[in-house]
């Protein structure tokens, strides 16, 4: 069989052209190009090459219409065994074609090409073109003559017709040929033969069949000459006769032959011509020599006509091959491939099924043709050989498509000439053909990888490493999940073998593994963050950057052209990230040699990593890179260089195949089996690069480590500021942000401001003041929870730490944009200084509660300090220490009835040790009593508490330096400077509200302070005001207060001067409690005062009382068995004190029996005030009011 | 019963959604292969052939080698494709109305979304007994 064939072919002249000598394969081919344009040489063009030496038995031709067709057939052909039945069969002319540079002794040339004419013993014509001559051999080749042609140099146009003239003379000198040839037929006759005939000895009967029947096939001969010679008339009529004598003879071979040749005759009598009519003719005929093929086939002959009957079933479907006759074409073509099994010559098949696959292809049936391509290629791989694979592997390449398996590379190859016709528009839309299709396409997986492994191993024996990675990539890419692990490793090996055979850096348009979506685009972090700069304002940052803890605020509504397409902004020089997210499904270790982004702008500088992913995982990686100039950039995706070949990955083919997978279109999401969680589609933002802007990098001076603070600890840390880009900082202005911003003091926003601009390079050190928070109020949860989200929540990432935000930016003119206008300037930045502040538990507060104490006076010749009941009088010349030690000591003979002590309870869970130092601040302010001017503020410290680690400890702090002086209604006013005098006012009851009393109380605290320390550098504060508060709020009145009246008692000796001056006083401290001066002698005796002091500020009308009580409480002045004696009087002593003044009242006392003894005195106010009323917390207006002064010791000795 | 034939349904966007070996002969991976192809490229006869003709049942439109393809296509030209190599002509198309019903029933099936793959093991069941039955 032969490629190619129609029914016009029967009228065409073989024609073997031939190199002669060293031809170079580009000038062969460029020799022959010029050739195949002369297939057809009309008639009219040759008759001046013809000279009519008989009579032309070619009485009909149509010199002016007609013409000679040519098959060339570049290196000849070998002689076909069918030649005589079918004459275009023969080779008849050939042709040399030599390169004379590269083969300079034409003489040789000659022999060589006479040599090679030796095995076309059909040719009729032999003619040896010589291209390219110098001029020697121009000179020479002219006297040689013979069949050398020369083709002196020249363009190649007149070499073309040279050429055609050339041919011209061929075309006459075979015409002439034919004429001579068929002459000779009709007047000797031929014995014409064919593999059909018997070889064996023919009987009598045989003999006499054979010579009709020879009749008849050199008519059918001659008939074939005359359509070869362009006279289809004249071949019509000889074919009739061939026709009629065939069959009678029974000569059903020739009588389809010559039926076919009658049809050719009639397709180029009519010129190409087609119509109904003409069609049914040649469709009747056809069937006829099909017919008449199929019968010659009924004899058991060793050779099989049937190739003929294919041909001829091929030959009329190709002459019907239209869309409208599809039906009909698709049964002639089922019924050629059911041929196919008994071909016996495989290369007979192969003809078979490529002209099949063709015509389907021209039919449009493209899965039919991919299939019949198939079938060929696999006819291909059966040869084992190189050039069949090579072969197979072009076939497979055809059928790729119709499978949806076609590498990416030749859709571009296709997609380009479509481009260049203009249907650009069109073509925009569906931008990767594969995207949308392929999706649909893969259930038909099987045949997919069918193909694909078909390719791969045609590919493997072509020795086509090439196309062997690309299919071994598809392949593996697509149908992972329908290939077993030992599959995936075997093609892993194929794409590693292969890539060993590439050179190195080969790139492939089809990507392998891993897969790769893109993960985020991180926006700038925080230190980096860009925000627009608007000129209009001072505060130019505000309004473009998120501020604030929402996400959505309604005044941004307005500008919401940038919510759906994110707006990304790099600059130049700093380095950008890129998170993509890498998937290897399959079950080897894959190893990315490197991976990079891919920038097409080429403004962008991509740095690879290398990675390698263990059999089903995926992985998050950052790709990194430096934006290089301002524009714009896009990334479509990344070069990877995996199994030693560069490919390009798309994120957009991912995208759709995540989409088809989600749709249950396609066969396995790749990054859900490998246990990826479900990732929103991340849409590539519009990237802009602007100019370089400068770049404050921050860091906490001593570590950027988190700064450890105990709860109420304070701290002084130093911020770093440093300029890391080329530009310097002109403006800048720092804000708090975030939670806990009164955890931050303090922080010197006037030395940053000092260093404006910021050069490139310098750094500027910024104090900050801290103090740490107290753990249990922030919740560490919330933080936790959310600091998953993305960047936009970047915020909430700090949790609970407060952050210094820097907003600065670099000059608003660039130098080399003078003209840039407002709304172009670049953009400014903010920096985000997260204070990583740590808290930790410190010293833990327990609980609080108010102690009272009660120490009995003494008795002595000094009078209790009774004036002065804030008692820190004594502390007024002395030092600090003596102080000290004066808050803490009591000094008995004073006593301390009523002092109360604050007890704080703290424990220590760390393990470190604390010390507790309490500090109380005392205001020198209403005390109108207070002889010591230098109070003003004086602080007094206790000694330090030592808290050990898990220990807890208590701290007393006591309170009685509180109390007023006078008892009037400034307290309830809350005013501690209120006029002493004229503050009187009776209504002051209502105005004693629980707001002014926590107010009081407040400031009451507000004074006390327990700091603490720890180590070296840690000190702080602890806050226990709300635990101090509810301790003391019961019992604020008694500890602020003191009472209406004051009692003391003193011994009257010698002297009854009591108005010692106070200095004099002093100087006794130390020997009050020297026993021999105050103690009191049995039987004697003792004069005594007691002394009434009012508090308030009015006038108070009481009945005193004073009463004396044995160790065991028995009063022992009154009562039967009285143990003391009196003068003066004792009980309902009336008296009136003004505001403010003391009275005393004397009396002796005569101990009989030695011991202790209590002196307490007590008075019942008459016409009691308010205030008092208030004070003594009575409910109605009747009730007495009492008063009882502290109890005093008297201790008698002496002999019973 | 047909010692090779293999059932494939294919829906409107060319997609196979269902696919079975029917046949009684012993699976060979390579035969399957190959009635696929032979199924893949008969879809290029039936996309012009269904339009000539009101008839669902296309009786056999290809053949290759022995293997002939005889198709149904549904009103929502869903195709019905069988690779068989007997002749039972009237057994294919009752099989084929039958399937029809069974695979009306799955398209009323609200989780079924009309165009993907038919995954119902009872579905598959029937074909195959359908399959015994008619081939």
């Amino acid at each position: 069989m032969e490629p190619d064939v129609s029914i016009e072919s029967s009228a065409r002249i073989q024609v073997a052209v031939l190199p002669i000598g060293t031809v170079p394969s580009n000038m062969l081919r460029d020799y022959y190009s010029m050739l195949l344009p002369l297939h057809r040489i009309p008639l009219s063009a040759i008759s001046s090459f013809y000279t009519e030496h008989q009579k032309s038995p070619f009485a009909h031709q149509p010199w002016d219409s007609g013409f000679l067709q040519f098959k060339f057939v570049l290196g000849g052909s070998q002689p076909s065994p069918w030649e005589d039945f079918q004459s275009h069969r023969k080779t008849l002319a050939v042709i040399g074609i030599c390169h004379c540079p590269s083969s300079p002794d034409l003489d040789s040339v000659i022999e060589q090409f006479s040599n090679s004419c030796k095995s076309y013993p059909s040719s009729l014509v032999a003619r040896c073109f010589a291209f390219c001559p110098d001029d020697s051999q121009l000179e020479d080749g002219g006297k040689k003559g013979g069949n050398l042609r020369l083709f002196p140099p020249a363009d190649r146009q007149t070499l073309e017709f040279h050429l055609n003239t050339m041919m011209q003379e061929v075309a006459a000198s075979l015409l002439m040929e034919f004429e001579k040839w068929v002459l000779q037929a009709e007047s000797s006759g031929t014995i014409l033969k064919t593999p059909l005939d018997s070889q064996a000895s023919l009987s009598s009967e045989e003999v006499i069949k054979a010579k009709k029947r020879r009749l008849g096939r050199a008519q059918k001969t001659i008939g074939d000459y005359c359509l070869l010679a362009g006279s289809p008339v004249d071949a019509n009529a000889h074919y009739s006769t061939a026709v009629e004598l065939a069959r009678l003879t029974g000569d059903y071979f020739w009588h389809a032959g010559a039926l076919e040749g009658s049809v050719c005759a009639l397709l180029i009598d009519r010129m190409g011509q087609k119509d109904s009519i003409l069609e049914d003719e040649v469709r009747y005929r056809y069937s006829s020599v099909i017919l008449n093929y199929k019968k010659s086939q009924d004899n058991a002959q060793r050779v099989s006509p049937l190739s003929f009957e294919l041909e001829a079933t091929l030959k009329l479907a190709r002459f019907l091959c239209r869309r409208e006759l599809a039906k009909e074409v698709t049964e002639l073509l089922t019924n050629a491939a059911d041929g196919a099994k008994s071909l016996i010559d495989a290369s007979d098949r192969l003809i078979l099924f490529i002209e099949i696959a063709r015509l389907y292809g021209s039919l449009g049936y493209e899965r039919k043709a991919a299939f019949f391509t198939r079938q060929v290629a696999q006819l291909y791989l059966q040869q084992d050989n190189r050039l069949a694979a090579i072969s197979a592997l072009q076939v497979l390449a055809l059928t790729t498509k119709a499978y949806h398996v076609q590498s990416r590379a030749s859709m571009f190859e296709n997609s380009i000439p479509h481009k260049g016709i203009g249907s650009s528009v069109a073509d925009s839309g569906k931008k990767y053909p594969q995207s949308a299709v392929s999706l649909f396409e893969s259930h038909w997986s099987t045949l997919q990888m069918v193909v694909l492994r078909e390719i791969l191993l045609s590919a493997v024996r072509a020795g086509d490493p090439l196309a062997a990675w690309s299919a071994a990539a598809r392949l593996l890419r697509s149908y992972y999940p329908l290939i077993t692990p030992v599959g995936q490793n075997g093609l892993a090996s194929a794409l590693k073998n292969s890539a060993e055979r590439l050179p190195p850096g080969t790139r492939c348009a089809d990507p392998a593994l891993p897969f790769i979506r893109l993960h985020s685009f991180p926006l700038h972090p925080t230190q980096m963050d860009i925000v627009k700069r608007n000129t209009a304002r001072e505060d130019w940052w505000a309004g473009s950057a998120p501020s604030g803890p929402f996400i959505y605020t309604p005044f941004s509504k307005g500008e919401s052209n940038n919510v759906k397409k994110q707006e990304l902004i790099w600059v130049v020089g700093e380095p950008v990230q890129v998170l993509v997210e890498l998937a290897n499904p399959c079950g080897f270790d894959l190893k990315v040699d490197s991976i990079y982004l891919s920038v097409h702008s080429g403004n962008f500088d991509a740095f690879p990593v290398s990675v390698s992913l263990p059999p089903n995982s995926s992985k998050v990686i950052t790709l990194s890179g430096i934006p290089t100039s301002v524009g714009v950039v896009s990334v479509p995706g990344c070069i990877v260089h995996c199994f030693g070949v560069v490919t390009e990955h798309l994120f957009k083919d991912v995208d759709n195949l995540l989409l088809g997978a989600a749709q249950g279109l396609v066969l396995s999401d790749p990054f859900r089996c490998c246990g990826s969680p479900k990732l929103r589609n991340v849409s590539v933002p519009n990237i802009s690069v602007v100019p370089p802007l400068p770049l404050l990098v921050s860091h906490v001076v001593g570590g950027d480590g988190a700064i450890i603070l105990y709860e109420g600890e304070i701290r002084d840390v130093s911020i770093c500021l440093a300029n890391a880009g080329t530009v310097p900082v002109e403006q800048a202005h720092i804000s708090l942000s975030g939670k806990n911003q009164d955890a931050v003091l303090s922080y010197s926003f006037e030395i940053l401001q000092s260093c404006l601009p910021l050069k490139p390079g310098a750094e500027v050190i910024l104090p900050v003041t801290l103090r740490a928070w107290q753990v249990g109020l922030v919740d560490p949860d919330t933080s936790a929870a959310k600091s998953a989200s993305g960047s936009i929540m970047r915020h909430v990432k700090d949790g609970i730490n407060p952050s210094l935000l820097i907003h600065y930016a670099g000059p608003l003119q660039t130098s080399g944009n003078p003209q840039s206008n407002g709304s172009n300037v670049p953009p400014g930045r903010r920096l985000v200084v997260p204070l990583h502040i740590c808290v930790l538990p410190g010293l833990s507060f327990v609980k609080a509660r108010l102690l009272s104490m009660e120490f009995p006076a003494h008795v002595g010749e000094n009078l209790p300090k009774l004036a002065d009941t804030n008692s820190n009088s004594n502390g007024g010349h002395a030092d600090s220490q003596t102080k000290m030690d004066r808050l803490v000591k009591i000094d008995p003979f004073r006593g301390s009835w009523g002092l109360r002590f604050l007890e704080l309870e703290l424990s220590n869970p760390t393990d470190v040790v604390f010390d507790i130092r309490v500090t109380v601040k005392l205001e020198n302010s209403s005390d109108e009593g207070n002889l010591f001017g230098d109070q003003d503020a004086a602080e007094y410290g206790y000694p330090q508490t030592r808290i050990d680690r898990d220990c807890s400890a208590r701290v007393l702090v006591p309170l009685e330096h509180f109390k007023l002086p006078v008892l009037d209604d400034s307290f309830f006013m809350k005013d501690v400077q209120a006029d002493g005098v004229g503050g009187r006012n009776t209504t002051f009851s209502e105005k004693n509200t629980k707001a002014e009393l926590n107010a009081c109380i407040k400031n009451l605290i507000s004074r006390i302070k327990v700091s603490w320390h720890s180590g070296r550098n840690s000190s702080g504060e602890l806050n226990i005001k709300d635990a101090v508060q509810a301790a003391l709020q019961t019992s604020i009145m008694d500890v602020l207060l003191p009472d209406p009246l004051t009692f003391g008692f003193r011994l009257v000796r010698n002297d009854f001067d009591s108005e010692k001056p106070e200095a004099e006083k002093e100087s006794n401290v130390d020997d009050v409690q020297s026993p021999s001066k105050d103690s009191v002698l049995a039987h004697e005796m003792t004069p005594m005062e007691v002394l009434v002091r009012n508090n308030t500020k009015d006038l108070i009308k009481m009945n005193l009382n004073v009463t004396c009580r044995d160790v065991a409480g028995e009063n022992c002045v009154d009562g039967a068995k009285a143990t003391v004696l009196w003068t003066g009087v004792l009980n309902d002593i009336t008296m009136e004190i003004p505001p403010l003044k003391e009275v005393r009242q004397s009396f002796c006392l005569y101990f009989l029996v030695p011991g202790e003894y209590t002196l307490a005195a007590a008075a019942v106010i008459n016409d009691a005030n308010d205030i008092l009323r208030t004070r003594a917390r009575t409910n109605s207006a009747d009730e007495p009011i009492f008063c009882r002064g502290p109890p005093y010791h008297v201790r008698v000795i002496g002999t019973a | 019963m047909a010692t090779t034939a293999c059932f494939i349904i294919v829906s409107r966007n060319d997609i196979p959604i269902y696919e079975s070996e029917v046949g009684t002969a012993t699976k060979r991976e390579d035969a399957a292969q190959l009635h696929q192809f032979i199924l893949h490229a008969a879809l290029d006869i039936v996309q012009d052939l269904a339009w000539t003709t009101s008839a669902m049942y296309l009786k056999s439109i290809d053949r290759f080698n022995d293997l002939v393809v005889s198709v149904y296509v549904t009103a929502g030209h869903t195709r019905f494709m069988l690779l068989h190599d007997s002749r039972n002509d009237d057994g294919i198309k009752s099989f084929f109305q039958e399937v029809h019903e069974l695979y009306i029933k799955i398209l009323l099936n609200p989780l079924y979304l009309p165009g993907s793959r038919i995954t119902s093991s009872h579905f598959d069941t029937k074909v195959r007994a359908l399959a015994r039955k008619y081939l």
